[in-house]
């Protein structure tokens, strides 16, 4: 498959204020994304997430690497004509209304008076904006602002698509309308480079991830093959049971009236209890196997890094 | 619960409305109070501090016309204070200012001179302005024109003669240039002479601002001969009736004068009938 | 065209902006003030009528510059609008001159309304439409331009605050060069006055373009004067603008 975004040994370095010392972000960047498919860039506060995408974009001029959109050095025009990009925490023009503020957008690619109609009204379609079409932006909600930024990042039918922490601030319902967007642009082919810190949503749709800790990129690859399918521990919610049974059987999490959440490390424990149960007339709840998430990855490797 | 408390805002809202009232009247009547403090400056004079206009030009970055215009303006309501007893020690150094500001303005260098000749009784610096007027303006022959008439009043004929032969000289002056450099040397000109004077400047006048400045002249000398008719007048009315009139309606009735004069505007004179003085309604320089 | 886009979109946001209409509430009450303020003169009372009007125009046209000027660029940083425009295929310089465009548009519609008010209310006076007084008017409009460039220029790297200092300071230096010439007279020759010779050549003479006086007056002026002048705002905006450009192109926005 082709490589839609080449990053090589990024660096870039900061001086605050007066002082000459410089403070490095980032120190030695490197990935790739391919086409189509949806790429997590994760990290930590601070890591240096927002700066890699700013280079990427020529927002930052890096001290030293290089960066290739589509195989064009990213500054080109060329790389940028098939880009779109939603920022962190979007602001736009307040006086504004929706339709004008992708008009102004539309402008800039110079689409053509029929296609601009026929675009904005089905963007905002998609992202479910057409009743606050003739709103002023400065009326807008968080979320409607988000909203509103996908459909500007998606004016100019991008290939690829980068999104700065896309779902935050949104609540449930409109998180879960924007990752159903997402995948579906991910289906009409888009490459997509989503940059969050909340890892529930990177596992549930990214394919492929970095991982950014203090400037450098730890880890890189599928979602499959970072996360095994190994057992950690299951979780099983059980009442009628006298708890000094249980003591040798698994670890006491806590107790609720009658109902006792156990922690149980072995699969073969997980036999005896049940039988145990059956034996005093107790009843089981629920039982519910956790595997390693990306958190518990995560963390372990920002510990270590 | 809510009722309580509703009505302990509204009382408090009451209170506090009372007590802006009772500030505003504390304001209006400590305002009231400072203002019958008699107080002996104009607002304003510290212009007089100003050191020089060269100094004041490059404090008004590019809008020196206007600071020029703004300070003639205060320069009129000053002079024509008359409470002000010494406000004539800075004449010439307030229309220095202005002519430094804004060169080509002439009203100003006019006005400096009548102000000179007529209030502050200074005749040299009045030719001072004058002359000051035409260095920067020398297409304007009503200065040496002015300056000659103000020579020549005051019996200076050599002066006059000389102020004349400029205006002469100057293309656009009018004909009674001429003559008045002729007659310069004979005699003090007269109130009738004068009349004529400006009466032919007016009918000759090519512009607006000459026919304004004349007809200014006009109206001194039509005041001057009237206030000299009614001030006899009264002299003769006193003469015979051993005390001043009660109003100048009297001089008619009585038989002193066959009518009163009006000035050029048709207003009437202003009697002080405690004190027998004649003023003319309004300030011929002002109007 | 790119440009004409962001153009119509700073005029957009620009016009929209309270600050102007407060000025021109300002400038219409001094125009207005003027008719009141001529009937304390003695002698020419038009004269005080232009005066005041000129320099209204002038005064309020420059903090109208200067206060939208020093935010534009600005807040687009602060706010971040900046990073969805600059993702876009548009060259930054593009970006910039739109900007610079969509101001000077919103000035001219100002100049303009107030120059409406200044010549009905010069015409209620004296019967007459003044033109010449368009011609003053046109180079204080030109030195607007001039100003707004200068706003533009110092928005790119400051604060609004520092930056309406900067650029106030560049309009109050650019009318002193009787000062500096004076000053340039007065030094004995040698390596100062040279150095002054050369400070009096790159700054701003902004006193080029104040025709006030002169058209009030009446007084003729050489035609090749005007045309000088107008070069001189000319170039002297593209090298602010160029300026801006160098600055802006490699700036970091982080």
């Amino acid at each position: 498959m082709a490589t839609v975004l080449q990053v090589d040994n990024l660096a870039k370095a900061f001086t605050p204020g007066f002082i000459p010392k410089k403070r490095e972000i980032l120190k030695g960047v490197s990935f790739s994304v391919t086409a189509g498919e949806i790429f997590g860039y994760l990290g930590p506060n601070g890591a240096g997430k927002t700066t890699t995408l700013k280079c990427i974009l020529g927002l930052i001029f890096p001290d030293r690497g290089k960066i290739e959109i589509f195989g064009h050095p990213h500054l080109s025009m060329k790389g940028k004509e098939h880009l779109g990009y939603l920022p962190e925490n979007p602001y736009f023009y307040d006086y504004l209304t929706a339709a004008e503020f992708l008009d102004f957008y539309a402008r800039l690619f110079g689409l053509k008076k029929r296609d601009k109609e026929d675009k904005i009204a089905g963007l905002l379609r998609l992202v479910g904006m057409e009743k606050a079409r003739d709103l002023q932006l400065r009326k807008f909600s968080r979320g409607m602002l988000q909203r509103v930024g996908l459909a500007q990042a998606l004016i100019n039918d991008p290939t690829l698509l980068f999104l700065d922490e896309p779902l935050g601030g949104l609540d449930p319902l409109g998180r879960k309308e924007l990752r159903d967007i997402i995948v579906r642009l991910k289906q009409e082919g888009k490459t997509i480079f989503l940059c969050s810190h909340i890892l529930q949503d990177i596992e549930m749709i990214c394919e492929r991830v970095a991982i950014i800790v203090g400037g450098r990129v730890i880890s890189q690859g599928s979602l499959r093959d970072l996360i095994s399918e190994k057992v950690l521990f299951t979780e099983i919610t059980l009442s009628g049971i006298d708890p000094a049974c249980l003591v040798d059987l698994g670890e006491l999490v806590s107790t609720h009236g009658d109902r006792i959440l156990l922690k149980v490390l072995q699969e073969d424990t997980i036999q005896n209890l049940m039988a145990l149960v059956h034996e005093q007339k107790g009843r089981i709840h629920s039982l519910i196997p956790r595997t390693e998430t990306l958190e518990d990855i995560f963390v372990e490797m920002v510990k270590q890094g | 619960m809510t009722g309580s408390s509703g009505r302990r805002k509204g009382s408090a809202a009451v209170a506090l409305v009372a007590l802006l009232f009772l500030f505003c009247a504390g304001i209006v009547s400590l305002k009231l109070a400072i203002e019958r403090i008699p107080r002996k400056k104009i607002p304003g004079a510290s212009i007089i501090y100003i050191p020089s206009g060269k100094y004041l030009k490059y404090a008004t970055f590019g809008y020196s016309s206007l600071v020029a215009d703004l300070v003639y303006i205060w320069a009129i309501q000053y002079y024509t204070t008359y409470t002000i007893v010494d406000r004539f020690q800075n004449l010439e150094h307030i229309f220095s200012i202005i002519a430094e500001l804004d060169p080509r303005y002439t009203d100003p260098y006019e006005v400096g001179a009548l102000i000179a000749v007529n209030e502050a009784k200074d005749l040299r610096l009045a030719y001072k302005i004058l002359d000051l007027g035409l260095a920067k303006n020398p297409d304007q022959w009503i200065f040496p024109f002015e300056a000659g008439h103000y020579a020549q009043r005051a019996k200076d004929y050599e002066t006059a003669r000389k102020y004349y032969e400029k205006t002469m000289n100057i293309p656009g002056a009018p004909e009674i240039a001429k003559r008045l450099y002729a007659a310069a040397g004979f005699k003090v000109m007269d109130l009738e002479e004068s009349w004529e004077t400006w009466l032919e400047v007016y009918n000759t006048a090519t512009d607006e601002r000459t026919k304004k400045i004349a007809g200014k002249h006009l109206y001194q000398v039509k005041t001057a001969a009237d206030t000299n008719l009614l001030k006899e007048a009264v002299r003769r009315f006193r003469e015979r009736y051993q005390r001043l009139p009660a109003e100048l309606g009297e001089l008619v009735r009585f038989g002193i004068v066959s009518a009163l004069p009006q000035d050029l505007d048709g207003k009437d004179y202003i009697y002080n009938p405690k004190t027998g003085e004649i003023t003319p309604p309004s300030i011929w320089w002002k109007r | 065209m790119k440009i004409k886009a962001i153009a119509l979109n700073t005029f957009k946001e620009a016009i929209r902006d309270r600050i102007l209409y407060l000025l021109l509430f300002f400038a219409a009450v001094a125009l207005v003030f003027s008719r009141v303020l001529a009937v304390l003169t003695v002698g020419d009372r038009v004269k005080i009528i232009k005066d005041v009007g000129l320099s209204s125009i002038s005064l309020f046209g420059v903090l109208m510059a200067i206060m939208i000027g020093t935010g534009l660029v600005y807040k687009e940083i602060d706010k971040k609008t900046i990073y969805t425009l600059l993702s876009k295929p548009i060259q930054r310089w593009q970006f910039l001159l739109g900007k610079f465009f969509g101001l000077v548009l919103t000035l001219f519609i100002m100049t303009l309304a107030m120059s409406l008010i200044f010549l009905v209310i010069v015409l209620l006076y004296t019967g007459r439409l003044e033109g010449s007084m368009l011609l003053a008017i046109l180079f204080i409009f030109i030195e607007l331009v001039l100003i707004t460039a200068v706003a533009i220029l110092f928005s790119c790297f400051s604060t609004p605050i520092l930056s309406s200092i900067f650029s106030l300071s560049f309009y109050l230096i650019g009318h002193l060069s009787w000062g500096l010439e004076t000053l340039i007279q007065k030094t004995r020759p040698g390596m100062s006055r040279i150095a002054l010779r050369g400070l009096s050549a790159v700054l701003p003479d902004l006193e080029n373009f104040n025709f006030k006086t002169e058209i009030v007056h009446g007084l003729a002026i050489d035609p090749r004067f005007y045309l000088y002048s107008a070069v001189y705002g000319l170039v002297y905006t593209l090298f602010i603008l160029a300026l801006a450009v160098l600055i802006f192109k490699k700036r970091d926005f982080v």
